[in-house]
């Protein structure tokens, strides 16, 4: 009798946790506006996690590969916050948000992206790519922020 | 003067074995979340760990059995089996999580994709535990683990606000940003960074290794009460360097790259090579550690014969384990699953299974069968008792607490 | 301490040969009921066969049928190796064997010589203990076995150790007064507040067929400390 009870919870328990693996999530508004933000904020970590290889690069404080490794992974896990973030489908009064988060994801994964193919040429000081990825800091940190 | 050297030898690598790639990852990424407020959690577990292997280490001098013959001996061949398959299964997720690390501080050299470097780190790693002696493995791979102090150097050199810094020492300086189960959550990661179960099946079998006797057990004090510690401000160091760097520009760790950033910072290439040595070192010296710990639970709970200190013919069952832990995780290895991954899991997983193992070492080393005028005093009865309840605490609330945070997210 | 407690002292601690190396794990010890009555520990039983039947009545059962079908054309699969009681040497934090392990463990054959039945420690173990003074659920806890362990003496079962709770669960409270942690020590012997010690004699029968130990009215029951 007891190993029926506890099988039937363990059931109950694997049901649950398959419910919530299904291919497209879909969350209410206020799950949704949690998830955006978390997103945003490990996008911002990445963001901010290329930037400072890029500087310590620049001041030649670190040699190729390793800031190569490090950048890569950045891109690799932005790509992915993105891409998660990307399937999640956006509830009724949130499309403009989701549009708006979209967007600035975008822009996050095309700067890392470029950020890392500058630093794999060895090209660590290139202004216009530091100056985007610290207003991207910024903007994705007010971002979460306002979530 | 030799007697004087083997104490400081054994502290040294004491202190160069201490950290593994969970108090690396975990430490770093604490660090860079919560600043120092966590360091009393550092503490609570470094002391823990130094009463739990203060006390197999004893009862391995004095009645030379190691943990795992006690832990079948005191309760049996049922709990023993299910404690067997709770605390391989973790040693065994470190061992993965050790081999993935070597490779990965192998890719910061030379960026090549770390899936690969780790077929090659295991096999180096099984022709090291075949061929090399448990002497040598232990002291070498210590020493150069010492390399680790650099985060030390880096974190003077980065010139915190010290009375800042040591202000966030309290638990209420938790960054407001951050709920209190993901604190929490943390909390008992680090614990178990610290406290993991295979740092004392091979400091116990390791004394049975090398034949220690009850002569033996000053020596072998001295290594636990200085080295474990001094092993233990490193991880406070590696914490503080991310929480200076990482912490105010919003930078979580999810990386071993990340984890050796700070010391680039403060410190440049030079630094940041001593720093990539450290890690190869502390994680190929722990993925020996937790190789050989998977072979002696098993050899230790099935009774036959184990240990580097007789040819490998003579315990060739224990071989054919060691070979086929290291084949398996290589293949684990190979699905390209990312070993900081397999650290975060392997952590909190530690903490779950500690309970089953301490309490029959807390037992037996009162028992004066086993171990006659050297059993526990009161002091060590005080502090098992009391780290007989954390743990437990620590265990109940690590798989709640990660549902909750999913794993550290939320 | 007269005598010692075969599931504490003997059972699942390590057997080592004797030059030091390792042998194999005592686990399941043989007693054999005598023609006299008495019962008497005559051999260590070691490998799977010998630790299985352990696992419980329905679990070790069927994992002892799986593990015999895995190896069905031997004839030997379900037969435990056994080394003799006589080779013996001390008994400590481990077993130490007065020989050397190479070509030690045999096979124990099914034949048993005429007069006597052979038991296991492991059958004795968690056997139902009726009794007017004990609670219902008691069961045997441990056995208590003669002398100083030493080949010359004959290891004769001289008690049992019953009372509700489970084989292995004293952790040896039961035995030394001053054994601690205190508090560990307090938890332990509270749970086991019912648990006493019988001399086996007349008014104690074993009754294997039925699995079960009968202690008449009268027998003394020994508190344990």
């Amino acid at each position: 009798m007891k190993l029926r009870g506890l099988t039937a919870a363990l059931a109950g328990v694997l049901a649950a946790l398959l419910c919530s693996c299904s291919l497209v999530e879909e969350p209410d508004a206020a799950a949704w506006d949690q998830q955006a933000a978390q997103a945003l904020e490990d996008a911002a970590s990445e963001v901010a996690t290329t930037r400072l290889a890029l500087e310590t690069a620049a001041q030649e404080r670190v040699w190729s590969s390793y800031t190569t490794v490090v950048v890569a992974d950045a891109e690799e896990a932005i790509v992915t916050v993105a891409d998660n973030l990307a399937r999640v489908q956006a509830p009724a009064g949130r499309t403009e948000q989701a549009a708006d988060v979209g967007a600035l994801m975008d822009r996050a994964v095309a700067s890392v992206r470029a950020a890392r193919s500058l630093a794999v040429q060895g090209r660590y000081d290139d202004p216009a790519s530091i100056d985007e990825l610290d207003r991207l800091a910024t903007d994705l940190e007010d971002a979460a922020g306002a979530r | 003067m030799k007697r004087y050297f083997a104490v400081l030898l054994g502290v040294l690598t004491a202190i160069g074995g201490f950290v593994d790639i969970g108090d690396l990852v975990t430490n770093a990424q604490a660090g860079a979340r919560f600043g120092w407020s966590l360091v009393w959690v550092v503490v609570l577990g470094v002391l823990g760990i130094c009463v739990f292997a203060e006390m197999s280490g004893r009862i391995a001098a004095v009645s030379h059995r190691a943990t795992f013959d006690l832990v079948r001996e005191r309760l049996g061949p049922r709990m023993g089996l299910l404690n067997l398959f709770g605390s391989m299964s973790v040693t065994f997720l470190t061992f993965i999580a050790e081999i993935g690390g070597v490779a990965l501080a192998l890719q910061l050299l030379s960026s090549v994709s770390h899936v690969l470097v780790a077929m090659f780190v295991a096999a180096a790693v099984w022709i090291v535990l075949w061929r090399a002696k448990f002497s040598s493995i232990e002291n070498v791979l210590g020493l150069m683990g010492l390399a680790l102090i650099v985060f030390a150097v880096a974190l003077w050199q980065l010139g915190p606000d010290w009375s800042e810094l040591s202000s966030q020492l309290s638990p209420a300086e938790k960054p407001a940003a951050e709920g209190w189960a993901v604190y929490a959550f943390f909390g008992v990661a680090l614990f178990g960074a610290a406290m993991t179960p295979y740092e004392v099946f091979f400091f116990s079998s390791g004394g049975v290794e090398e034949r220690w006797t009850s002569k033996d057990i000053g020596v072998m004090r001295a290594n636990v009460f200085l080295g474990f510690p001094l092993g233990g401000v490193l991880s406070v160091a590696i914490a503080g360097c991310a929480a200076v760097v990482f912490l105010p520009q919003g930078i979580t760790v999810e990386t071993l790259g990340q984890v050796g950033l700070p010391v680039a910072v403060a410190l440049g290439k030079i630094g940041l090579a001593v720093v990539v040595l450290g890690f190869f070192a502390a994680t190929f010296g722990a993925a020996c550690e937790t190789g050989l710990s998977v072979g002696y639970s098993l050899a230790q709970y099935s009774g036959f014969q184990w240990g580097k200190y007789v040819r490998p013919r003579e315990a060739a069952g224990f071989h054919v384990v060691l070979l086929v832990a290291t084949v398996l995780a290589a293949g684990v290895l190979l699905t390209g699953v990312d070993p900081i991954m397999v650290t975060e899991v392997s952590v909190v997983f530690s903490a779950l299974a500690l309970p089953l193992t301490y309490f029959p070492i807390l037992v037996v080393a009162n028992d004066p069968d086993y171990l006659g005028e050297h059993r526990n005093g009161r002091l060590a009865n005080v502090l098992g008792v009391f780290y007989l309840v954390v743990i437990t605490i620590a265990s109940i609330a690590a798989i709640p607490l990660m549902v909750i945070t999913s794993m550290g997210q939320g | 301490m007269d005598g010692y407690d075969a599931a504490l002292h003997l059972l699942d601690r390590q057997v080592v040969d004797r030059e030091g190396q390792l042998v194999a794990k005592v686990d399941d010890v043989e007693l054999t009921l005598e023609p006299d009555g008495s019962l008497v520990a005559t051999g260590l039983l070691v490998g799977l066969p010998a630790l299985l039947p352990r696992f419980g009545d329905r679990l070790g059962s069927w994992l002892l049928d799986k593990y015999v079908q895995a190896g069905e054309e031997r004839a030997d699969r379900a037969l435990p190796g056994v080394i003799e009681f006589e080779l013996v040497d001390d008994i400590g934090s481990g077993v130490e064997l007065s020989v050397l392990r190479k070509g030690l463990v045999r096979p124990r054959t099914a034949e048993v010589p005429a007069g006597v039945e052979r038991w296991r420690l492991g059958d004795l173990l968690g056997m139902r203990v009726r009794c007017g003074d004990l609670p219902k659920r008691s069961r045997v806890l441990d056995v208590r076995l003669a002398g100083v362990p030493h080949r010359t003496e004959r290891p004769l079962v001289t008690g049992l150790v019953v009372g509700p709770g489970r084989p292995g669960s004293l952790f040896g409270y039961d035995r030394k007064p001053d054994l601690g942690p205190l508090a560990v020590a307090v938890v332990v012997r509270r749970l086991h507040r019912h648990v006493r010690g019988v001399d086996v004699g007349p008014g104690v029968e074993i009754d294997r067929a039925a699995n079960e130990v009968r202690i008449s009215p009268g027998v003394p029951l020994l508190p344990l400390l």
